[in-house]
């Protein structure tokens, strides 16, 4: 059982990463690496929703009609994914994250991410091993994403996390700063990940 | 039990839905006073960077405790006008009681009905007045704030946001300083159709009045060439008036509109 959960935990991170092997929520991965900052944010808002979705819906499980489930599921999805913008709104920290990244926390609904672990997971299992498994695939999320905007901002501005890291000469690369950037930039690491992974190519 | 009858499904999805619904609505309540500080800071930050009290940059980095201290020490006062240029009524500068018209929606459907109107100028200290615009970008609202100098002719600043306009395209007129700078220095001819012009190598024409349109954004850029407008004719008689008086000797705003509500 310990063996279970501790692959539970560590396959979505690694083997069975959601971005690079599952390729899904690719889109917001283009979207919101441009900064680290704006990227964290959106990387511990999947986390959290993802987590609390998979538990509150392996909660239910037994007590959901199966022909409404896909609904049910997005009701709590719904909730939750306005829940983390409702707290980032009202954070004075996080007031202006949150209009940086506008439309993208509300679109968190639409990540298949989600939606696809609980069908996948939370459904068929206990609601720990769910809240572990939903945690980890937003780890999983999380650290493709912060890869990706690591590289796009510091050669796209120059900077990491907003503070000057490269020297005041150089010329920023408005290509990074392009969406398709994001697409070579994952595409590449797609690409390390099969090579490390020879089980499975 | 059979937790696939419709009874059962009905009953189900009935109750998971108010219960979401209740916990939404709670929390709604619960934030709504944290939210409304920030967005009330948000707006001193977007009026302040356009009268030029401060880079922007610093306003952004300041804490919402101190962009409303700063707000109080530098404005001299602000005050409602209609759309007849008189004044019809004054907003709180105090510190602790600061006063806004941020709800510019049904400003905006009201001045293009014609209707009553209560249109927020800013009086800063600097003798740089900021008003407001709002319209109807491509995806949803835009808006702005546009500080005028003391002369009531030429633009000191200006400081445009958006709802949901498309990154990269659209919303530049927000996150590109170029923008907003190119602004700086330009002209509002009020009473003239139209005031304003953002469009298509307005630029080139050499026009005082006149700032380039982003390219990629014809929809955003057009709607705030609208909004700029609307809003200038807005306030034209006010501004229209005092520029007037300004070109003969030393008026200040603040005397015109204090003239026009005695006569």
């Amino acid at each position: 059982m310990d063996k279970k959960l501790k692959e539970t935990i560590l396959n979505p991170i690694l083997k069975g990463n959601p971005i690079t092997v599952l390729i899904l929520g690719i889109c917001s991965s283009l979207a919101v690496t441009v900064q680290l900052k704006g990227a964290l944010v959106m990387a511990l808002s999947v986390i959290i929703v993802t987590g609390l979705s998979s538990l509150v819906c392996s909660l239910l499980r037994n007590t959901i009609p199966m022909r409404v489930r896909i609904i049910v599921q997005l009701v709590v999805v719904a909730m939750m994914v306005i829940l983390v913008d409702q707290i980032l709104k009202s954070g004075e920290g996080t007031y202006a994250i949150d209009k940086q990244l506008s439309v993208y926390i509300g679109l968190i609904i639409t990540n298949c991410i989600v939606m696809g672990r609980i069908e996948a997971f939370a459904l068929g299992n206990k609601p720990i091993p769910s809240l572990l498994d939903g945690l980890a695939n937003g780890v999983g999320y999380g650290l493709i994403l912060i890869i990706v905007a690591f590289f796009r901002e510091l050669l796209g501005s120059g900077t990491l996390f907003g503070f000057r890291v490269l020297p005041a000469g150089y010329i920023p690369n408005n290509l990074v700063i392009l969406p398709p950037f994001a697409l070579i930039l994952l595409g590449c690491i797609i690409w390390v990940h099969l090579i490390r992974q020879v089980n499975l190519r | 039990m059979n937790t696939n009858s419709n009874a059962y499904t009905v009953i189900y999805t009935t109750l998971v839905v108010v219960v979401v619904a209740a916990v939404l609505a709670f929390t709604a309540m619960k934030l709504k006073p944290s939210q409304e500080a920030n967005a009330k800071a948000e707006t001193l930050r977007q009026m302040m960077s356009a009268a030029g009290v401060k880079p922007t940059e610093e306003l952004y980095a300041a804490k919402n405790a101190e962009i409303l201290e700063l707000y109080a020490d530098n404005i001299q006062e602000a005050y409602t006008i209609g759309l007849d240029g008189e004044k019809n009524g004054t907003l709180s500068v105090s510190k602790d009681k600061i006063e806004l018209v941020d709800k510019l929606k049904p400003q905006n459907a009201a001045i293009k009905a014609g209707g009553e109107v209560t249109l927020p100028v800013y009086i800063f200290k600097s003798g740089i007045a900021v008003i407001p615009i709002y319209g109807a970008g491509l995806w949803g609202p835009v808006w702005g704030y546009i500080g005028i100098n003391a002369d009531c002719h030429t633009i000191a600043g200006a400081f445009f946001d958006h709802e949901s306009e498309t990154p990269g395209l659209g919303a530049k007129i927000k996150d590109e300083a170029w923008f907003r700078e190119k602004f700086i220095g330009k002209t509002v001819e009020w009473g003239e159709k139209p005031a304003f012009r953002l469009e298509k190598n307005a630029e080139a024409s050499g026009a005082s009045n006149a700032v380039d349109a982003i390219t990629g954004a014809t929809m955003t850029s057009k709607g705030l060439d609208e909004a700029l407008n609307v809003w200038f004719d807005a306030y034209g008689k006010l501004f229209g008036v005092a520029a007037f008086f300004n070109a003969l000797g030393d008026v200040s705003l603040s005397e015109v509109s204090n003239s026009t509500e005695e006569e």
